[in-house]
């Protein structure tokens, strides 16, 4: 019964993917997805998960096939040329489908944002995945130029609710 | 398998290296910087930060009856020339990094000024902070002149200058 819900796409409700975060709660396995990126925040990722900030003694497990993850890390603009393949990627993924957009390419475009050649981040694309039938079910955006990887560590944590987050949007008169 | 037992008494060695991240506090020297701060009892609204920063984290837009400096930390490089080039010395480099959020809408922070308008044709061009700074530093500006956008202030002046021939 249960694995007919969640194959159901119109079924899944948020309270759904809060079970399924629980279920979640005992280690996650993180696919590693580059979008043009330039690197920075990939070197990053690889400082996670080296001896020094050894992210494996939480869990957290880098795969090679978008089947096996949980988490998709994403980084990079999204070029034009990368799209097909992040759609084919992104449609592999199981649900939950979790991505973590990490560096600010990810989330907002950085200098990319108005280019011809980029879609400026991640948040651009999200409402075309879903009339495609990819649903993404959390998105987590970690800024940074590149992100430290602290602050991925952080973003990781902030997907599983284990904390809340500390920024808020804020709106001040002069 | 020989060559692996190498590694065993350097490994010994060195120990353990790995930080304790979420209980340690990381590794954050005077010279980092992280996202900024507008202070917006200095803030004019000048614009001179929107114009240098390299992917427009910082924009500057008028809706309604105010302007917004609208920060947008999600495109921000963390590169701190706002804060260089800021006449006010309003913006302030903080060490925050910690800034994943579930939301884009949270990574916006706005600074709402209040706006001038032009009093021939009703636009908004400045901030009142801004031209009242201006009038201060330019004594002998003509007060009419003032309080009017650069289009109907060139108009201004040119029909003053053909009326006089």
């Amino acid at each position: 019964m249960e694995v007919q819900r969640q194959t159901n796409l119109e079924t899944f409700s948020s309270k759904d993917l809060e079970k399924a975060l629980q279920r979640i709660k005992k280690s996650i396995w993180v696919f590693h997805l580059n979008t043009g990126s330039c690197n920075g925040c990939d070197i990053e990722i690889l400082d996670v998960l080296t001896p020094w900030f050894d992210v494996e003694r939480f869990g957290i497990k880098l795969v090679a096939s978008p089947r096996h993850a949980d988490v998709v890390l994403l980084t990079g603009p999204i070029t034009i040329k990368t799209l097909p393949r992040l759609v084919k990627a992104l449609r592999a993924v199981p649900r939950p489908r979790l991505v973590l957009a990490i560096g600010s390419c990810a989330v907002g475009g950085n200098i990319w944002f108005n280019s011809y050649a980029t879609l400026g981040g991640f948040p651009n694309i999200i409402d075309k995945l879903n009339e495609l039938g990819i649903i993404i079910d959390k998105v987590v955006y970690v800024p940074g130029c590149p992100a430290r990887p602290e602050a991925i560590i952080y973003g990781v944590a902030v997907m599983l609710n284990l904390i809340k987050q500390k920024s808020h949007y804020k709106k001040v008169k002069t | 398998m020989v060559k692996f037992v190498k590694v065993i008494p350097i490994a010994v060695k060195v120990g353990t290296v790995t930080i304790k991240y979420p209980y340690a506090k990381p590794l954050v020297t005077d010279s980092f910087r992280g996202a900024i701060e507008v202070n917006p009892s200095k803030c004019t609204g000048c614009g001179a930060c929107t114009r240098i920063c390299p992917p427009k984290a910082l924009s500057m837009s008028i809706e309604g009856e105010t302007a917004i400096l609208r920060y947008f930390i999600g495109r921000c490089i963390f590169c701190g020339m706002c804060a260089d080039v800021c006449p006010e010395k309003a913006i302030k480099i903080t060490k925050e990094f910690e800034l994943a959020s579930e939301q884009v809408f949270d990574l916006y922070v706005d600074v709402e000024h209040e706006v001038v308008t032009c009093k021939r044709c009703g636009s908004k061009f400045v901030t009142s902070r801004l031209l009242n700074k201006v009038e201060q530093k330019l004594e002998e500006f003509p007060k009419e002149l003032l309080y009017l956008c650069p289009r109907c202030r060139r108009i201004e002046m040119l029909s003053k200058q053909t009326y006089l021939r």
